[in-house]
């Protein structure tokens, strides 16, 4: 399995990001500051007049920053009335990030990231009937184990209106092995008010699956994949900022799913995403109030919105975001519950059905002195049919899951 | 306004702009509104509120501006050892600024127990001075705050070329609108001339010195800066410029830089990272401003400070 998880932007620890409405586009373009610097900086954070940051150029990041972070992502064990065989214990992860970053003289930074993902458990391998007639799941049986390694490097030159990054990454692991090639940048306009970013990125990538627990007929495929991305984000006021982006993604090659029985999709896949942000700042809670909305639709029939809300809100050093998430998506044209295999395309794979989810989640923050950030993250998502804005019968293997996460971060000057 | 003459300019030459009136009228606001709330001249600002309740056992309710403000200075007050504190204001009661005048070891030995931040019972958002006498004086960073908050408002108007000047305070935002950056003159204090001119975009300037006022006790000339843990005047530069992103913090790493004695308000200075300039106690002039490798760091990193002799 391949599943990209790639670190967080770091955040600010700048107050813990307490202008969080209006810096946010900005935290990288600080220039270098002293820590007696940050120091009086950070106590005047919450005043208006220091809400729109003079302009000034793109600068490098002023620290060096190393993160570790790690999380746990559980999913539940399938419901009884949905398993006709196989093991009910569904996958586990555990994933472990590292990363550096930091400025090469005065126009560069390079960052290193490093992620491991380990994972144990069971899949869906196809969807078949149970002797009261209800759609059941057959699972691979006995546990998979897999273990992901993904290394990537990032250079980015930094000029007096925007910057431009650059990253190379290679992922690998038994069956699948990708790599990825990046570019971005973004520039400011003349008073600061708005960044436009832009990035084009391409990956090759190769599976050769593992011949395991279930039969697979697949030796090796490839896939071809290319993304661009155009945004742009706004100051509004003092307190409030929006951000918009439009993305396109390109994908050819092998994009079935080699360990579920039934799965035959088409050979390209094309996908838009709209997604729209805003952010406004309140003082005086101290607190910012968070928006989301993301459209995705693609070439396979599937739509989806997301929609959430969060609260971020500042208690001294620490940084508290409670959030809400709601998806729905309208299933992809090839979808059936019980995979037809008559069709020329068809799956079974209840990641194509129609379906609802809500995730409920908080992010903990605090300084620990001048250099370190604890983070901790938790949420649970559940998902139904019946949720979806859209019609469909439910997949019997949608999945409810827990995700938890700790990260550390070290910044040193 | 003040304590000082103000003086903004605003640049239409690459964006036009022809709403000055609701502009200025806004402006001239937000400056009479931080002088009413922050004036120890004025006797019913919320400053002299909280003078006249000290030690009466009456605490007085601040807003987030002030207690920003207070944090800050609180701040400052650390960073500097204790140098900057802004309750060290009685100490003028034993050095009269005004004719030039004696500190009696007596007055200082009464005003001194009445001096330090330490000593103020403060939370967010209330402040109680707890001794009869005791007093606190924002005079420090009110003017360069001004400053800020009239360069925030500028811009919030969507003016992209502005200078504001505010009692020697230096503001500009961008560059002049035939895009060549601002040229600000730091003033010489032996003269009526500049010590050099500095070419500025997005910056703030604030300078600090004793040249201004000075105390004479026994036929000596004294800096009107005072030690507030001595309560005597500090022998120390005798102007400091900072360069800063905003005014209020380069008027306070100067204005700390000028309670040191030459060697520390260097050290100071350094520690801060910014780009400056100090004339010792000797009339001796050093800078990172004029030194080849730094205005070439500044240039990368503050894209602001150029020098042009």
């Amino acid at each position: 399995m391949f599943t990209r998880a790639r670190r967080p932007l770091p955040e600010t620890l700048e107050r813990l990001a307490v202008a969080v409405a209006v810096t946010e586009p900005r935290n990288r373009a600080l220039h270098p500051r002293s820590r007696l610097m940050r120091r009086l900086g950070n106590a005047l954070a919450v005043l208006p007049a220091y809400q729109t940051i003079p302009a000034h150029a793109d600068a490098p990041p002023a620290f060096t920053e190393v993160g570790l972070r790690y999380s746990r992502y559980s999913e539940d064990s399938l419901g009884a009335d949905k398993w006709i065989f196989g093991s009910r214990g569904r996958y586990d992860i555990d994933i472990t990030q590292f990363w550096i970053e930091g400025p090469i003289g005065a126009n560069w930074s390079v960052a290193l990231d490093i992620q491991n993902d380990y994972q144990t458990g069971a899949s869906p391998w196809f969807v078949g009937t149970q002797q009261n007639g209800e759609p059941g799941v057959i699972m691979s049986g006995a546990s998979i184990e897999d273990n992901r390694l993904e290394v990537g490097v990032t250079t980015r030159y930094f000029w007096a209106d925007g910057n431009a990054g650059f990253t190379a990454s290679h992922s690998d692991e038994d069956d699948y092995a990708a790599t990825a090639l990046a570019m971005d940048a973004s520039w400011n306009t003349d008073d600061d008010s708005r960044t436009w970013s832009a990035s084009l990125s391409s990956s090759e990538d190769t599976l050769t699956p593992t011949q395991g627990a279930i039969p697979v007929f697949v030796e090796r495929e490839e896939l071809d994949t290319q993304s661009a991305y155009f945004g742009v984000s706004q100051i509004l006021s003092r307190t409030a900022i929006t951000k918009v982006g439009l993305s396109y993604t390109y994908s050819e090659g092998y994009l079935s799913d080699p360990y579920k029985l039934f799965d035959a999709r088409p050979e390209t896949h094309e996908r838009v995403a709209l997604s729209l942000g805003y952010r406004q700042f309140f003082i005086v809670p101290d607190a910012s109030l968070q928006m989301d909305y993301r459209y995705y639709g693609d070439s396979w029939g599937i739509d989806s919105h997301t929609v959430e809300l969060g609260w971020a809100q500042n208690l001294s050093s620490h940084l508290i975001t409670p959030y809400l998430r709601y998806y729905s998506q309208r299933q992809a044209d090839f979808y059936t519950v019980i995979a037809d295999t008559n069709a020329r395309y068809y799956a079974d794979d209840y990641r194509l059905s129609s379906f609802g989810a809500l995730t409920i989640g908080a992010r903990w923050a605090v300084a620990l002195g001048d250099q370190w950030t604890l983070q901790l993250e938790a949420e649970r998502y559940e998902t139904d049919a019946s949720w979806s804005l859209y019609s469909g019968a439910e997949a019997p293997a949608l999945v409810n899951f827990w995700r938890g996460t700790v990260s550390l971060t070290w910044r040193y000057d | 306004m003040m304590g000082g003459p103000a003086c903004i300019v605003i640049d239409t030459a690459k964006r036009p702009f022809d709403n000055y009136e609701p502009l200025l009228d806004a402006l001239l606001a937000k400056l009479t509104c931080l002088e009413t709330r922050y004036s120890r001249f004025r006797t019913d600002s919320l400053i002299s509120t909280i003078n006249r309740r000290a030690g009466s056992g009456i605490q007085t309710e601040i807003d987030t501006e002030m207690s920003t403000l207070l944090n800050f200075a609180g701040e400052l007050w650390a960073a500097s050892d204790g140098l900057f504190d802004i309750t060290s204001g009685v100490l003028r009661k034993a050095w009269d600024f005004q004719r030039g005048g004696n500190a009696s070891p007596t007055q200082l030995a009464e005003c001194l127990p009445k001096v330090g931040w330490d000593l103020v019972e403060y939370k967010n958002d209330a402040i109680y001075l707890p001794l009869q006498g005791m007093q606190i004086d924002l005079g420090g960073i009110v003017k360069e705050y001004a400053a800020d908050c009239v360069a925030a408002s500028i811009r919030e108007a969507g003016i992209t070329s502005a200078l504001i000047e505010l009692a020697g305070d230096v503001v500009v935002i961008g560059g002049q609108g035939n895009g060549k950056p601002w040229q600000i003159g730091i003033r010489d204090p032996n003269s009526s001339g500049s010590l050099l001119t500095l070419s500025l975009q997005d910056a703030a300037v604030a300078t600090s010195g004793n040249y201004a006022r000075t105390i004479k006790h026994n036929g000596r000339a004294l800096s009107h800066f005072l030690n507030p843990r001595t309560g005597w005047p500090v022998n120390g530069p005798i102007t400091v410029s900072v360069l800063d992103q905003r005014c209020l913090t380069a008027g306070a790493i100067a204005t700390v830089a000028c309670l040191k004695t030459d060697s520390h308000a260097q050290a100071w200075l350094e520690e801060a990272g910014l780009p400056w300039l100090m004339m010792k106690s000797c009339g001796a002039l050093i800078d990172t401003l004029t030194n080849p490798v730094s205005q070439r760091e500044s240039l990368t990193s503050l894209q602001t400070p150029q020098l042009s002799h």
